[in-house]
């Protein structure tokens, strides 16, 4: 699970262009969207793309992301039950 | 004052701006599920010409269709003159090429001057005429043929998706269970002209007033205060009252946010007793082509009055214009 | 038409009113630089494509980075009309690859750039301006000159004009002014 949790951030970092960030900036159970990250509706549509690219989960109903993406803990989570690659 | 003189609407729905008025008024729709047109997208509603067309072609010929309806009017083709500008909006143009289409186009009409395309997102048909407009008030020209279309593509379809923006089954805009949205293909051509002579005292739509406003909020979502939107219909309306308008034709997507946004918009304008008209459940949103395709339903189903076309944009970017005929 | 600043941005200089801003890097990575210099606080400036970020970082030092003008406040911005060439070709090739067929993973953030009036949006956003945004597809420069003096009336007498093109990586150019109608 850390060893996922790790590997997320970076990607997250990566997809979302977080020019100043490394992983260890990015505060496991902080908030992803809001006065966390900052994140805003196009960066929730990245990070669909992102789970489907390296993760092979789809995503169609945008709405199931807010669960799924309240921190990095809960998106490592979801991944790992769920992923087919 | 600058006057329409002639236009065109070529679209699955119909070849010419008549054929698309009746298929709009008989209730028919272009929109279709479309399965495997693009490979890998995912199914999706829209409204495409059954054969794929090719752009430069498909525009020459609503030019050739408008200018049947001006010539009528004016003594020989205006396409060659050097008091004539050519005007393509279009946001994809021919396989991402935007300029290149448009020098054809000219080309092709012998026309010497170095054409202007407008790139404004979904509100650049009515931007395109917003320009022609301030051309012909300054002088500079005499005639704009002010020319719409864009095509579905892969590349389109599938930035549509991964904003999870294309609706599976139909548009329904303004619907409290509304859906949205489907994009459609189409050329429109709108003539100007600033000649008096060119509408030979026949009644003629004059296009009074144009404006373009920034939301200033968002790049891909509409400002909850339809604030650019709102500044658009304000500007519009100088010189005249909300009763003096018989119908707005909006830009009715159908997605959650841009209905919101135009009522609210609307409302605060002071205009939400004036009847409204929504094409994308015909047309689909055609995108370049969208602001010209439904300026001419707008003129055409009213026949004369006060019209005012309206529409938003990713960018931030809101645009309306409005003309009256007497 | 009066200019009251005047930028030129190419890969290896910057203009500023005729004097030369001294800069280390070059091509992407100067627009970079120039960020951090003269913004920094502003982290989406890193999603944007490159076309914006010239736009961007063009519009902001006409706009902010120079000495107060003399007995006036900065002008307010009525109008923001800039054109290229190539549109968004750059961005739009970036797309292109994340759709290529058995990769298919297309990208909303690269998608949302492939329109040239971002741009304008981006700077709209920045300074807040809610006047008018256009992008005109042109031939040259000169052919903007009369689609600006035909915009700029009385209601709208200041505006940031100009062109900016990014046709491939590290291949852009930008010479834009705030000019205002008296």
């Amino acid at each position: 699970m850390e060893k996922l949790i790790e590997q997320l951030k970076a990607q997250i970092i990566e997809a979302l262009n977080f020019e100043d960030m490394t992983p260890a900036d990015i505060d496991t159970d902080a908030p992803l969207f809001g006065e966390g990250l900052g994140l805003d509706s196009i960066d929730a549509l990245e990070l669909i793309m992102l789970m489907d690219r390296e993760y092979g989960i789809k995503l169609s109903d945008p709405k199931a992301g807010k669960a799924i993406f309240q921190s990095v803990r809960t998106m490592a989570e979801y991944i790992q039950a769920n992923r087919t690659k | 004052m600058v006057y329409c003189i002639g236009h065109s609407i070529i679209s699955p729905l119909g070849e010419g701006s008549q054929a698309n008025v009746q298929a709009v008024r008989a209730g028919r729709s272009g929109l279709k599920l479309h399965t495997d047109r693009f490979a890998d997208v995912e199914p999706f509603c829209a409204s495409l010409f059954d054969t794929p067309q090719e752009f430069v072609p498909l525009c020459v010929r609503s030019v050739e269709d408008a200018l049947d309806m001006a010539v009528s009017r004016l003594p020989l083709a205006i396409g060659s003159l050097p008091e004539t500008i050519f005007i393509l909006s279009t946001t994809k143009g021919d396989n991402l090429d935007l300029l290149t289409p448009a020098q054809a186009i000219a080309r092709h009409f012998g026309n010497p001057n170095p054409p202007v395309v407008v790139s404004n997102a979904c509100t650049s048909g009515v931007c395109a005429q917003i320009t022609a407009k301030r051309l012909l008030d300054a002088g500079m020209y005499q005639h704009a043929i002010v020319i719409g279309c864009d095509l579905q593509t892969r590349f389109i379809v599938s930035g549509f998706q991964s904003f999870k923006a294309l609706s599976p089954e139909p548009c329904r805009p303004f619907s409290p269970d509304r859906q949205g949205l489907n994009l459609g293909e189409a050329v429109a051509t709108a003539i100007y002209s600033n000649q008096q002579s060119a509408i030979s005292n026949q009644p003629s739509w004059i296009l009074e007033a144009g404006s373009i406003h920034n939301d200033a909020n968002h790049l891909s979502a509409p400002s909850r205060t339809g604030e650019g939107a709102y500044r658009c219909l304000t500007d519009v309306m100088a010189g005249v009252t909300p009763a003096d308008i018989d119908l707005i034709g909006v830009h009715g997507t159908g997605t959650l946010y841009n209905d919101d946004m135009e009522t609210v918009a609307i409302e605060r304008a002071g205009l939400q007793d004036v009847p409204k008209s929504v094409l994308k459940p015909y047309f689909g949103h055609t995108m370049g082509a969208a602001g010209i395709v439904e300026t001419i339903i707008g003129l055409e189903t009213l026949g004369k009055g006060t019209f005012i076309k309206m529409l938003s944009g990713f960018g931030g970017v809101n645009a309306a214009i409005r003309l009256t005929c007497k | 038409m009066q200019v009251i600043h005047d930028i030129e941005i190419t890969t290896t200089s910057v203009l500023l009113d005729g004097k030369t801003i001294a800069v280390e890097q070059t091509g992407d990575k100067l627009l970079v630089e120039l960020y951090r210099r003269y913004v920094g606080d502003y982290p989406k400036f890193f999603k944007m494509d490159t076309l914006s970020r010239l736009g961007f970082i063009a519009a902001e030092l006409l706009l902010k980075s120079q000495e107060p003008m003399a007995n006036s406040q900065q002008p307010t911005v009525d109008a923001v009309i800039l054109a290229n060439r190539s549109a968004s070709i750059k961005n739009d090739t970036d797309y292109l690859a994340t759709i290529t067929e058995g990769n298919y993973y297309p990208s909303p953030a690269l998608f949302v750039y492939t329109l040239p009036n971002i741009v304008t949006g981006e700077i709209a956003i920045w300074h807040h301006i809610q006047g008018e945004t256009s992008f005109y597809i042109l031939n040259s420069p000169e052919e903007l000159k009369p689609i600006v003096a035909s915009t700029l009336t009385a209601k709208h007498s200041t505006a940031l004009v100009g062109w900016c093109e990014c046709s491939k990586q590290d291949n852009f150019y930008a010479k834009m002014q705030l000019i205002w109608r008296n």
